[in-house]
């Protein structure tokens, strides 16, 4: 097929020419995109957090009555509602701990190995019961969780000194060697500063994700590092927070009955739930937007994109309809006809795309200097281009069939 | 002229109504995507307090320790909050017309057992200043006196749902509510107020609602009083009684300062400067002087509170709108140039091609408002349903502002459809036409 002649066609239809390049270029640019910013949320949402999520629900217990200001009342309560939850008929184990789940917020800290001069790390810190990670239903990698012997000394602390679990990340951070257990890690805000309240190293956790920061979801390295040191969590002002872990769907009617035996043992305070699940969804709401809304764009967008292609195409045959018809007086065949339309669109289309390819990215670079650091997949731009020649092809076709039947007398008349 | 024009466009466009459709759709449809992410946007970037967003700022010094600064990671960064003795001690400032040291805690209520079981909801410690300050809407009473202030009196100030709540939604004002173990008297019943952002407090839950109690900062001391949000410290000493608490370096307070006009942020720097100042000289303060004002719009900028996706969102479909009045040039260009001949004849009886452009322009923009007005239509059900997914949902809607933006952007979109096809129909020479005929 000769390519000339369609070229030179085009120079007397510049404007469908711009068009058309136009068109598709500006689309490869967005849908890619879209795309782009649609897989970057899904992993987001994908980032397992170590623990049972569906089945977990947080308590929090708000006292309202004198007794539970005097500490010793506080530190006894917490056994006795323990065993309480415990004896619930659906409950796996429950702990008494300051970490929340899918918050956002909770206590960070800096923490550096005894023996080494290194800068601190930040991390995560929480608070727990002895079965606070039996509650969370993560795995432990190497070493132990917390056994009675981590709770026997006078402030609560282990007899043998007071020890932590931490979570891979951390101890990937602060031991690059990978010998974590067993060592001594402290918080401390220098290099060579004192380590405050010095712990060892009993546990370390397989996976431990609980984003952190702001509102976002955005992963980011503190909140993959974690530490659990043993100990009650306790107060007037504060509350009283429990992480209860339920057999599979068992949740609804363990916080049913876990708050009507509480409050029959002690009616001096209110009790609020939180689902894990119900947290995770709202945490990730933003991202499901994002993810929803681009989808919709995309199909809007190729949909809008198709039609305008169906509609320059059908203009072109119309307008050019006495030269297919002395074209197909002098010689040419429907074939060639029908050649002669895909062909010239399959130019523009590539060309469009060529347009979109530098579009894509130069959009790409514009996201992401204000947005995350989402760098653009070569193969969503490759991808993105198959989908177009395709849908740019299929929407050239009704137009050129119509333009292979125009029938060579049509040359003849005058309109 | 205009209606003449306005005339022949509405015409032109009840000619064919299917084609007037597809292009009406069209903008609609880039309009409806374009108007429900800008005002998403917009959400985080209006103007907050309107008439004096550039005189309300929150105010922050460097009292941190010179072993590394706030953020350990940020050299610059200065601590999120006051210290109590220093949220004291800016008080005697006379530059502010308005200021608040503020900050949130738990209190029991113990509502008549009739009523509710008792709850513990937030509840915010501060000056009467707050309320003007924020421009906070009152349905009943209004904020306590400078008195109940100073002494301060067991004076509250509730939301309209807490009205709702424990009054059943009637002027509560002289009412009591009872906190923990005292009375406290309604002086004030806010309306409805749902600002986008929790103002108050950017640093923590910035998308949850205004606390629903506000009572006098001064209750501090008396009641002992703590604070529910966040706290931060450096000096690794253990703190044994509340007064040791007050006394020290923690921060925990937050800091709202209204100035009377533009000139006094000078002076309140220098303020600020000479307060640093005085205190180094008491060995506190031992980082170099730092200290921020900042507007509400500074601080959604640095605490980066627009979430990433919206920003993309907002681009992207505007990118959308572009792609829909692309698309539309193409119909235009046909529609019009199927009307070469009519177009002759009334050049050929003396219409100018000025005439002739405006005529096709104004019709172009004639389908951008219509296609605007339903998109806008169109973008109130996308917006309910984003704002399902969003906790300050509530918030997200479509201000004067905002409907001046679709506006403005429906008849760009009409311009860029239309432009062109209304140029080359108005560069129809007259007699040719008419030869054929």
């Amino acid at each position: 097929m000769n390519i000339g002649p369609i070229v030179r066609a085009m120079r007397h239809n510049r404007t469908r020419v711009v068009l058309i390049v136009l068109e598709i270029g500006m689309t490869l640019a967005i849908v890619t995109n879209c795309i782009n910013v649609i897989l970057a949320e899904r992993e987001k949402m994908g980032q397992p957090s170590g623990f049972d999520d569906d089945n977990i629900v947080w308590m929090l217990e708000r006292p309202f009555t004198a007794e539970f200001k005097d500490q010793t009342f506080l530190g006894n309560i917490i056994p006795a509602d323990l065993r309480a939850i415990a004896a619930v008929p659906g409950v796996r184990a429950a702990g008494n701990t300051s970490f929340q789940l899918w918050e956002g917020g909770g206590s960070s800290t800096r923490v550096r190995a005894l023996d080494q001069k290194r800068d601190p790390v930040g991390t995560q810190r929480y608070y727990g019961t002895q079965d606070v990670l039996e509650a969370l239903g993560t795995r432990i990698a190497e070493g132990r969780g917390f056994t009675e012997e981590d709770f026997r000394g006078p402030q609560g602390e282990a007899a043998a000194g007071p020890v932590a679990v931490i979570s891979k990340a951390l101890a990937d951070d602060l031991f690059p060697d990978g010998k974590a257990l067993g060592k001594t890690i402290g918080e401390t805000a220098s290099a060579d500063g004192a380590l405050d309240e010095p712990v060892r190293v009993i546990g370390v956790l397989e996976t431990f994700y609980n984003p952190w920061g702001i509102g976002g979801g955005e992963p980011n390295a503190l909140g993959f590092r974690g530490m659990f040191r043993p100990g009650g969590v306790a107060s007037y002002a504060r509350g009283i927070p429990y992480l209860i872990r339920t057999e599979p769907g068992a949740m609804s009617s363990v916080i049913a009955e876990v708050e009507k035996r509480l409050a029959a043992a002690n009616p001096g305070r209110t009790f609020e739930f939180k689902r894990t699940d119900e947290k995770k969804e709202r945490w990730f709401a933003g991202s499901k937007i994002v993810v929803t809304t681009m989808s919709c764009i995309i199909v809007a967008l190729v949909a809008v994109t198709t039609l305008g292609l169906l509609g320059l195409t059908s203009l072109a045959v119309a307008e050019r309809t006495r030269q297919i018809g002395t074209r197909r007086a002098l010689g040419a065949t429907r074939g060639a006809i029908l050649r002669h339309f895909l062909l010239e669109n399959w130019l523009l289309t590539t060309a469009g795309l060529l347009l979109g390819v530098f579009g894509a990215y130069a959009l790409n670079f514009l996201l992401v200097s204000r947005v995350s650091d989402v760098k653009m997949d070569w193969r969503l731009v490759v991808g993105g281009m198959v989908l177009l020649w395709v849908s740019g092809l299929l929407s050239t076709v009704p137009a050129a069939l119509r333009a292979a039947t125009v029938s060579p007398s049509i040359a003849t008349r005058s309109v | 002229m205009l209606s003449y024009h306005l005339q022949n466009a509405l015409r032109s466009l009840r000619r064919n109504p299917i084609l007037t459709a597809l292009l009406v759709g069209g903008i609609a449809l880039g309009i409806s995507v374009s108007t429900a992410f800008v005002a998403l946007r917009h959400m985080y970037q209006q103007d907050f307090l309107p008439g004096k967003s550039h005189r309300v700022l929150f105010v922050r010094l460097d009292s941190w320790t010179t072993d590394h600064a706030f953020n350990p990671e940020d050299p610059d960064s200065v601590p999120d909050q006051l210290t109590y003795r220093d949220a004291r001690a800016l008080l005697r400032s006379p530059v502010p017309r308005h200021q608040t040291p503020t900050f949130i805690t738990r209190m029991f209520v113990h509502p008549d057992p009739k009523v509710s079981r008792p709850y513990q909801p937030d509840v915010r410690l501060c000056f009467s200043d707050l309320f003007d300050i924020f421009g906070m809407p009152f349905r009943f009473g209004g904020p306590w006196s400078k008195e109940a202030d100073a002494k301060p009196e067991q004076v509250i100030v509730i939301d309209d749902a807490t009205n709702q709540k424990l009054f059943g939604g009637g002027n509560s004002v002289g009412r009591t509510v009872r906190l923990e173990d005292r009375d406290f008297r309604v002086v004030g019943v806010l309306a409805p107020w749902r600002p986008p952002l929790r103002l108050f407090e950017l640093e923590r839950n910035p998308a949850g609602p205004p606390e629903p109690m506000y009572i006098p900062f001064n209750f501090v001391e008396p009641l002992q009083i703590s604070s529910s949000g966040n706290s931060a410290g450096w000096q690794g000493v253990p703190i044994r009684t509340f007064e040791e608490w007050l006394a020290s370096e923690s921060v925990w307070v937050q800091y709202w300062v209204e100035l009377p006009d533009d000139a006094a942020a000078g002076a309140y720097s220098d303020w600020l400067r000479a307060y640093i100042q005085e205190q180094k000289k008491l060995g506190r303060f031992p980082r170099p002087i730092r200290f921020r004002i900042t507007t509400i719009a500074e601080m959604v900028e640095e605490l980066h509170l627009m979430p990433d996706g919206v920003k993309a969102m907002s681009v992207v479909s505007l990118l959308f709108l572009a792609v829909c009045s692309v698309n539309l040039v193409g119909i235009l260009l046909g529609k019009f140039l199927a009307r070469v001949p009519e177009v002759s004849v009334r050049r050929a009886l003396g219409a100018s091609r000025a005439q002739i452009f405006w005529q096709h322009v104004i019709e172009c923009e004639l389908i951008g408002v219509l296609g605007g007005a339903l998109g806008v239509l169109a973008s109130l059900g996308i917006l309910h349903l984003l704002a399902q997914y969003m906790r300050n949902g509530e918030a997200l809607r479509l201000d004067g502002e905002m409907l001046l933006i679709s506006l403005f952007l429906s008849l760009v979109a009409g311009l860029v459809a239309g432009l062109y096809p209304a140029w080359r129909i108005c560069s129809v020479p007259p007699a040719m036409q008419l030869k054929v005929q």
